[in-house]
């Protein structure tokens, strides 16, 4: 039992660092109908430049909570940038081309970040310090969580219920939503589609960002092409939850956060991804737009 | 009279057919290894440009081919032409019993499950589950093709092999282009529901699809495992599947010219700036990008009105 | 075998708690050109969906040749020889205007699955014969000159023809249009009526929606009014212009314009 409930916290510690960046590809499928490849991508380059950041800035070792947000916040502010850029110069010219040509420029765009970070910071693993969170570890009843994995689940939830108020209860966020159901009537409703589609890119990949630093704190241990894998199974998370679909995000997250912990534990990791990939497509099979999709009937 | 597009086909034929003549060993090996990536590559564009299904795992069928290839030959002691026909059917039959049942998913969904069947396969090659595959090695130590005590060993033997497997490969998407089967996977691809209102069956139209793909792919599976006589995982993985669905992208998708295009500029050019090394997938990344925004239905688009010439009265 | 080449019995069709048809009846018989009149979202396109087996309606039955046909997949509906247009034309864009044409030979070919990689004569002489055909349907729509065109280049009224060609080329039992005037000039209408005529004289059952009342009045031996889903009136062109329902009907509909 105690394995069980250890695999839990272990398992929803994942699953919010997958629906972290679920949120990212959600958001931008939601709205452009694009699956962003280079997503992951950019949460690797969080973490790289996120370790960077601290070391030079920090060097003289000593954690205070002034360099904790310092890093979090400078990290997110970059990789936002990057994520801007990427849409303005890799996305928005094809948005009027076939649907398939801006796949393939993301799958480029993925190409060029994952090569850049392994030509600014070698291809070999980097370590993550560890004394970015104290190593404070709670006992609850057996169950043990560090305090890396509290705040990894403290401050996840803290920003998905920020981004569902965000989307649901402001007048931004409303237009978001328009922008997601139809982009030449919100735009004749007045609203610059533009603007939207780059704050879509501003807070997707500022979680990725919190993601990628979380994935650095967490494992330690950081690759340069790291991102496909997170960003692949978070991608898995965004579909099975629906994709498009920001709850869904969430709960795809969490659900294949817990699926993971509980086959690595109780079977082998060894075999992870045919089980992940194996429950995507049985879920696809059941709901093909995912479980809380909307069944969409085509308009004849 | 022959038209500009067989005339181009032509030249492209005599200058891969005489290649041999002026290529050292490594660009023979690259040239060989060219001709069989364009046969995946079509056989990708049969799923993806002509039945319009969003297929990015095509490895795991080329992959299906080259170990049906090398554990038959190397397990069980088969001759490699015995293998032939296994390694083109084995994928089929793995086709209809994977793909089947997700067939019906739109789009996106449908690519995500076959990246997901793609890693599946690589996993149960990674991780030896029938004590066949040989785990994260794989298989070496793979035949000749012997044929009545002769044997085909040289370099040039496996280019010309390879050669004519691209033959066959542009012989049979000719004859699908001009049958009824493979007009029906252009009318489910431009419009699906203009397509059943025809009386064409979509789910039928695009496992028929699926099924010739993974079996062209299987026969060229077979001819990679021969030619570098040894199969491993990280050559079926999904960034195989990736790079041959851009070769069909970069292209232009259904255009039988695009497809060789493709598959010269996605795998040759790196192969040719190798000594940029370190920096090479940035460019080439930089290029996908670029090339996607100057010609975003590839490089040389398909054009329709393939049809009889007693009906191409006045053209307008 | 029944008298009626199509009946709609009883049927009704929900989205999401909407009534998009409510226990419409009618009858079509065998030769009819059959109108379906009612003002914007009375749910005459719906009915179409349901009859070409896009969509299921929940309740009732509709026979074909007095066997229930509900529930059965579109394509299989195009075999038993029930085609159709769109209000929307949906044609093969990119593609040429005799390779959409030949799309309705489709379920008229006789190739089997191996001659998607290999031809044999039996294919040849297939081949031959609905390319043959195609020219014919092109000719008979005055399309012949458009033939390479691809569809996508082509005005308005000739993509009309073309869609009208496409589902004509299956020879079909019965020819669904929906709103097949739309977007058309005056002299155009006048030609797709002519059409319609020739069409009739090809023995093909013509089931139309339409707005243009002239055209309708004029070619519908037989006409169903609905409104909100449900049936209104149904009788010969004169009874359906005076019937109080139905023109209560429109002048309502037109506050909603």
């Amino acid at each position: 039992m105690d394995i069980f409930l250890q695999q839990i916290v272990n398992g929803l510690t994942i699953g919010s660092l997958y629906a972290l960046v679920a949120l990212g590809y959600t958001m931008v499928y939601g709205v452009m109908k694009l699956i962003n490849f280079a997503h992951g991508d950019l949460v690797a380059l969080s973490a790289f430049a996120g370790l960077t950041i601290y070391t030079s800035i920090f060097s003289n070792g000593g954690t205070s909570i002034v360099a904790v947000i310092t890093v979090f916040l400078f990290t997110a502010m970059i990789i936002a940038v990057v994520g801007v850029l990427l849409e303005r110069f890799a996305y928005k010219p094809l948005r009027t081309a076939p649907r398939l040509s801006a796949v393939v420029s993301a799958l480029g765009a993925g190409l060029v970040i994952q090569n850049a970070i392994m030509l600014i910071w070698g291809p070999n693993m980097k370590i993550f310090p560890s004394d970015l969170f104290p190593s404070t570890v709670y006992d609850i009843n057996g169950v043990v969580i560090t305090f890396t994995q509290f705040m990894i689940l403290g401050l996840s939830s803290i920003l998905m219920i920020a981004l569902y108020l965000f989307i649901n209860k402001t007048k931004m966020g409303t237009a978001v939503r328009a922008v997601a159901i139809n982009q030449d009537a919100a735009q004749l409703m007045g609203i610059n589609v533009n603007k939207i589609i780059m704050i879509i890119f501003i807070i997707g990949s500022a979680l990725g960002a919190v993601a990628g630093l979380f994935i650095g704190i967490y494992y330690r241990g950081i690759t340069f092409d790291m991102g496909w894998m997170y960003g692949l199974n978070a991608f898995v998370a965004a579909i099975i939850g629906g994709i498009g679909n920001i709850p869904g995000a969430m709960f795809g997250g969490l659900v294949l956060g817990l699926f993971n912990a509980l086959i690595s534990g109780y079977i082998s990791s060894a075999w992870a991804e045919t089980f992940t990939f194996t429950l995507l497509i049985v879920v696809l099979i059941f709901r093909p737009t995912g479980i809380l999709g909307e069944t969409v009937a085509e308009k004849v | 009279m022959m038209s500009r597009t067989n005339i181009i086909a032509l030249i492209f034929l005599i200058i891969m057919g005489l290649y041999p003549l002026f290529a050292d060993s490594a660009w023979l090996a690259i040239g060989t290894t060219f001709l069989v990536f364009s046969v995946v590559a079509f056989s990708q564009d049969i799923i993806l440009g002509r039945a319009g299904a969003f297929h990015m795992g095509h490895a795991a069928f080329f992959g299906m081919g080259a170990y049906t290839t090398a554990i038959l030959n190397v397990n069980f002691g088969w001759t490699i032409l015995a293998t032939w026909a296994p390694a083109v059917l084995i994928p089929v039959i793995v086709s209809f019993i994977v793909i089947s049942p997700i067939i019906h998913l739109r789009g996106d969904y449908l690519l995500v499950a076959t990246i997901g069947i793609n890693i599946i396969f690589l996993q149960i090659l990674e991780n030896d589950l029938f004590g066949l595959t040989g785990g994260p090695n794989g298989i070496f130590g793979i035949d000749v093709l012997k044929v009545f005590g002769y044997e085909f060993f040289e370099q040039t033997h496996m280019y010309y092999m390879s050669f004519i497997l691209l033959g066959i490969t542009l012989f049979i998407m000719k004859n699908l282009d001009s049958s009824k089967f493979g007009r029906a996977m252009f009318y489910v691809n431009k419009d699906d529901v203009a397509a059943q209102s025809m009386g064409i069956n979509i789910r039928y139209y695009k496992m028929y699809a699926f099924a010739i793909g993974a079996g062209i792919a299987g026969a060229a599976g077979s001819m990679f495992a021969v030619q570098y006589s040894a199969v491993s995982p990280e050559a079926f993985d999904v960034l195989q599947s990736i790079m041959f669905f851009t070769i069909v992208l970069v292209g232009g998708s259904a255009s039988l010219p695009g497809v060789i295009i493709g598959t010269f500029v996605m795998f040759v050019l790196p192969e040719i700036f190798r000594e940029f090394e370190t920096a090479r997938y940035l460019i080439f990344g930089l290029a996908m990008i670029i090339m996607m925004i100057l010609r975003p239905r590839g490089i040389w688009p398909v054009k329709f009105g393939n049809i009889p010439s007693f009906l191409k009265k006045g053209k307008k | 075998m029944s008298k009626y080449l199509l009946e709609i019995k009883n049927v009704s069709k929900f989205f999401a708690g909407l009534t998009a048809i409510d226990s419409l009846n009618l009858k079509v018989k065998k030769g009819q050109i059959y109108g379906i009149i009612g003002p914007n979202g009375a749910g005459k396109t719906t009915l179409f969906n349901c009859i070409t087996g896009i969509y299921t309606p929940e309740k009732g039955e509709i026979l074909w040749n007095g066997k229930d046909i509900k529930g059965v997949a579109p394509h299989k509906i195009a075999e038993l020889g029930i085609l159709r247009t769109f209000q929307t034309i949906r044609l093969f864009s990119e593609m040429s205007v005799a390779e959409n044409i030949m799309s309705g030979r489709h379920i008229k070919s006789k190739q089997k699955w191996y001659n998607g990689i290999i031809h044999t004569p039996a294919y040849y002489k297939d081949e031959k014969y609905n390319w043959e055909k195609t020219g014919e349907y092109m000719e008979l729509f005055g399309l012949s000159d458009y033939a390479t065109t691809p569809t996508g280049d082509l005005s308005y009224g000739i993509q009309r023809k073309i869609e009208m060609a496409r589902a004509l080329a299956a020879e079909p039992k019965l020819l669904i249009l929906d709103e097949p005037a739309a977007g058309l000039n005056e002299n155009e209408t006048q030609e797709l009526a002519e059409i319609i005529r020739k069409i009739q004289a090809m023995e093909t059952t013509v089931m139309m929606i339409e707005h243009n009342m002239d055209m309708v009045m004029n070619l519908c031996e037989y006409m169903t009014v609905i409104n909100f889903g449900a049936w209104i009136y149904d009788g010969v062109a004169a009874d359906v212009q005076n019937n109080p329902a139905v023109i209560e009907a429109y002048i309502g509909a037109e506050d909603e314009d």
